[in-house]
């Protein structure tokens, strides 16, 4: 098989970054109780202003029962291809280079932009940066009744910058 | 809060002694330009008097006079900076005039020019038939702002079209469109300079200027940074001037005295010193129109004053709702809306630092302080190294990027590493900071937000260090600061993460690297001008043939208007269990302080250092403490130790054993220790 042009790791990549900012925001906000699905298991790291979380269920449990409502304004996001064959696990170990597909890629994503905590619009708009890592879904099968999702966090680190 | 209150007090008083430097009279020259730097010249090579000017020589006094004399005029001819002058334009040309409502609050307003030049470029944007060509492209050429009406002259075809974007949302606010009246526009256009000619006391702006910089130094005491405006209309040199004989000078007069302060400095910092309080009392103000433009010119404002005055709601104030974002004090007494059943929650809502209202207080410094914390506590920065190679990376990385580019990319970049660069263009930023343009880099900018084609996304990846080396020898120098000596600009993190590509195909199943996250600012130095911004940085590293047998993976740079460092501050560090959790919902375990007894005195140590003291923040206390324990075990000074724990987040093992290498590697100087044994 042809290695993948640039064209489509362009692409694959830049829409995977899209479609997670463009979903992982709005869960954070108003559908929190989807927030555990974004998260792989295990994951390598996750931190908020250097707090560790263990994992997507405990920042879903964080969300759901201890934020406030919380406004997320994204102002600039990029992301890059980190590893073009992933080694995601499978039920036979690792999967091989020869085994990947265009969706195997892993990616790194940095997100710019300002997160208001509280309703109301007169509270501060507070500066954020925040990194993910996004490695292949293992699994074959989404959260019941709804889409798979292809990438899953690996590592997430938020920082508030201004 | 008393200057404020006391300004009443004062008025009448003949030692008022007006803007003036250390003490000296002021004086004004031939051309009216008040001088600040007076007894300058006696004073060059000294030292600088406090909040001076800048301004010296006769040559740069003159250009500055004939600019400021350009500025006044069109002050107080135009009621604007803008260049149009209505009587120029409106009349003869067939242009029609329409009033523009409602962007004042809007974002944009707080840019640096109010936001005129986005509205104006938005409207112009709306304008345009989508199939015009770029020669076609409708112009707004004239404008001028009167109060919170931007009033723009247009191409009769394209009123009707202008008229339909009443409604429109500019920056987050609906806007207003309305043909400007005319015969309204001759009444309120009556420049004040010829009305004031009628009264045959003013022959020239020159004159007008001179007369209300007298104005301002009879009333601004230097000492108390307080501009006391209260009672204008009772003030005999305005009345003498014919201010207040029509509506038409009068609603031209407060800009037009703003125009002339801020004429008086040379730079926006110098501003920002001379004032902390403005009372703006006894004007039998209905609204803030008239003098809206306050908040353009004194921004930084502690205390402000607007007591006996007739404002009846909030909504005669809110042209300065989003302004203001330093008050302390506020007295709005003897005015019909402080008696509104809404008026102190909305007022603590407009101005987040607000502690006195009409004399009262209504918000502590503890309530004030607890506002600031965020519901995720901030911690010290996760920093979990691997044989301190993300550490001697990111010192090398900065320096190397500032000084030699191409020898950074020789070092730890190869055929196969990644670099793009993204621009926030309306990250928040840090107060009393205005943003650069960012020409330099927005070609470049990867922000996938608005960058939607995929041609544009490939050819702003910059793959393999020859294209990096491209792309960075093209972008601006940058200076970033010392880690070393100010690490609390920089907040760094890193930990260690596995499945990365391994280019010597070794490893077919991935291996394992750093991720390394990176915020800060650097200046760049274009010219004589230097700006400074801030960025976030994320790299990721992994084995390879480079210097210290790594390689750069990825590098993927935001960068975003000067956001400062405050934000990443630990807020309470080591926190005490209890009093942390209500809120902080996220609060990792963190280490108790440890309830060792304190060390003895230490040499240096000043009286109370690391005792609570009334009025002393617990998070100090707790810190001093920590700098004894570090400064006990280490025989630093207190100085060292403290730096040797801020430069590790506050974490004292981490201190320690970073203290321990750097004592091992003998690079800690003599005086870092205490003296004795």
């Amino acid at each position: 098989m042809a290695p993948p042009t640039e064209d489509t790791l362009t692409k694959v990549s830049t829409d995977a970054a899209n479609e997670f900012v463009q979903s992982f925001y709005p869960a954070l906000e108003n559908n929190r109780n989807t927030i555990a699905s974004f998260y792989n298991q295990p994951t390598a790291m996750i931190l908020f202003n250097g707090n560790a979380v263990a994992d997507g269920a405990a920042v879903q449990e964080i969300f759901v029962n201890q934020m406030s409502p919380t406004h997320y304004e994204v102002q600039s996001f990029d992301c890059q291809i980190v590893n073009q064959t992933y080694p995601t696990p499978t039920s036979t170990g690792l999967k091989l280079p020869t085994e990947t597909g265009l969706k195997d890629m892993s990616i790194l994503v940095l997100v710019s932009g300002y997160v208001r905590f509280g309703e109301s619009r007169d509270l501060p708009q507070r500066g954020f940066s925040e990194t993910f890592l996004l490695v292949p879904n293992p699994s074959s099968d989404g959260p019941k009744g709804r889409r798979r999702k292809d990438w899953l966090i690996q590592t997430q680190n938020f920082r508030l910058v201004v | 809060m008393k200057n404020g209150k006391g300004s009443r007090g004062r008025q009448g008083t003949s030692d008022r002694g007006g803007i003036r430097k250390r003490g000296a009279a002021t004086r004004v020259d031939r051309e009216g330009d008040l001088m600040m730097d007076a007894g300058s010249a006696r004073n060059r090579g000294g030292k600088k008097a406090r909040g001076e000017s800048g301004r010296s020589g006769t040559t740069s006094r003159t250009q500055a006079a004939n600019k400021a004399m350009d500025a006044i005029q069109r002050a107080i001819s135009s009621n604007s900076d803008s260049q149009a002058n209505i009587r120029q334009s409106g009349r003869g040309s067939g242009l029609e005039q329409v009033m523009v409502r409602g962007w004042k609050q809007s974002k944009a307003a707080s840019n640096r020019d109010g936001g005129l030049e986005s509205l104006i470029a938005f409207l112009e944007k709306k304008l345009s038939t989508p199939d015009s060509k770029a020669g076609t492209r409708a112009r707004i050429t004239k404008s001028r702002v009167e109060g919170d009406a931007l009033i723009v002259s247009i191409r009769p075809e394209l009123l009707d079209r202008m008229l339909q974007l009443s409604g429109f949302s500019f920056a987050g606010a609906p806007l207003s469109v309305h043909k400007f009246d005319r015969s309204a526009n001759d009444l309120l256009d009556q420049p004040m300079l010829s009305s004031l000619s009628q009264n045959g006391t003013s022959p020239s702006a020159a004159d007008t200027k001179a007369k209300m910089t007298a104005v301002l130094g009879r009333r601004y005491a230097q000492q108390t940074k307080l501009l006391d405006l209260s009672r204008l209309g009772s003030d005999p040199d305005l009345l003498s001037m014919g201010i207040f004989g029509s509506t038409s000078t009068e609603s031209k007069f407060f800009p037009a005295l703003m125009k002339v302060w801020e004429l008086n400095f040379d730079n926006a910092a110098a501003r920002r010193e001379a004032v902390e309080s403005v009372s703006l009392a006894d004007n039998q103000l209905a609204n803030i129109t008239a003098v809206t433009t306050l908040a353009q010119t004194i921004p930084e404002l502690k205390n402000l004053d607007l007591s006996n005055n007739d404002f009846k709601d909030p909504q005669a104030l809110i042209g300065w709702r989003w302004k203001f974002r330093n008050l302390e004090f506020l007295d709005l007494s003897n005015t019909p809306f402080s008696s509104d059943p809404t008026f102190k929650d909305t007022m603590l809502k407009w101005y987040p630092k607000l502690r006195f209202l009409n004399n009262v207080e209504v918000r502590t410094v503890e309530e004030l302080a607890a506002q600031k914390k965020t519901p995720i506590p901030v911690q010290a920065p996760h920093f979990r190294d691997e044989s301190q190679i993300a550490e001697n990376f990111v010192r090398a990385f900065f320096a190397g990027y500032d000084n030699d580019r191409s020898e950074l990319l020789n070092g730890v970049y190869d055929k196969h590493s990644t670099f793009t660069l993204n621009v926030n263009t309306s990250a928040p930023r840090a107060q009393q900071t205005e943003p650069a343009p960012w020409d330099a880099y927005i070609k470049k900018s990867r922000n996938l937000l608005k960058i939607n084609h995929l041609p544009a996304r490939m050819s702003r990846a910059y793959n393999g260090a020859d294209k990096i080396r491209e792309l960075w020898t093209s972008l601006p120098a940058t200076r970033h600061p010392d880690i070393t000596a100010h690490p609390n600009e920089w907040l760094i993190e890193c930990y260690p993460i596995p499945g990365l590509p391994d280019p010597s195909g070794q490893s077919s199943t991935g291996v394992g690297g750093l991720l390394i996250m990176v915020h800060g600012k650097f200046d760049e130095i274009s010219g004589t001008k230097v700006e400074t911004r801030s960025f976030d940085r994320t790299f990721i590293l992994g084995p390879g043939g480079g210097m210290g047998g790594i390689r750069v993976i990825n590098d993927i740079l935001c960068l975003r208007a000067y956001g400062g460092h405050e934000a990443w501050a630990v807020e309470n560090q080591p926190a005490v269990p209890q009093a942390a959790a209500p809120a902080a919902p996220l609060a990792a375990p963190v280490a108790a302080p440890p309830a060792a007894a304190l060390p003895g005195a230490v040499p240096g140590a000043p009286d109370g250092y690391g005792m609570p003291v009334p009025g002393k923040p617990d998070a100090q206390v707790q810190q001093e403490q920590l700098v004894l324990q570090m400064s006990s075990k280490t025989r630093m000074t207190l100085q060292y130790s403290e730096m040797a724990l801020t430069g590790n987040g506050w974490n004292i093992d981490v201190a320690l054993k970073n203290f321990e290498e750097l004592k091992t590697q003998g690079t800690l100087p003599p005086d870092a220790f205490l003296p004795g044994p």
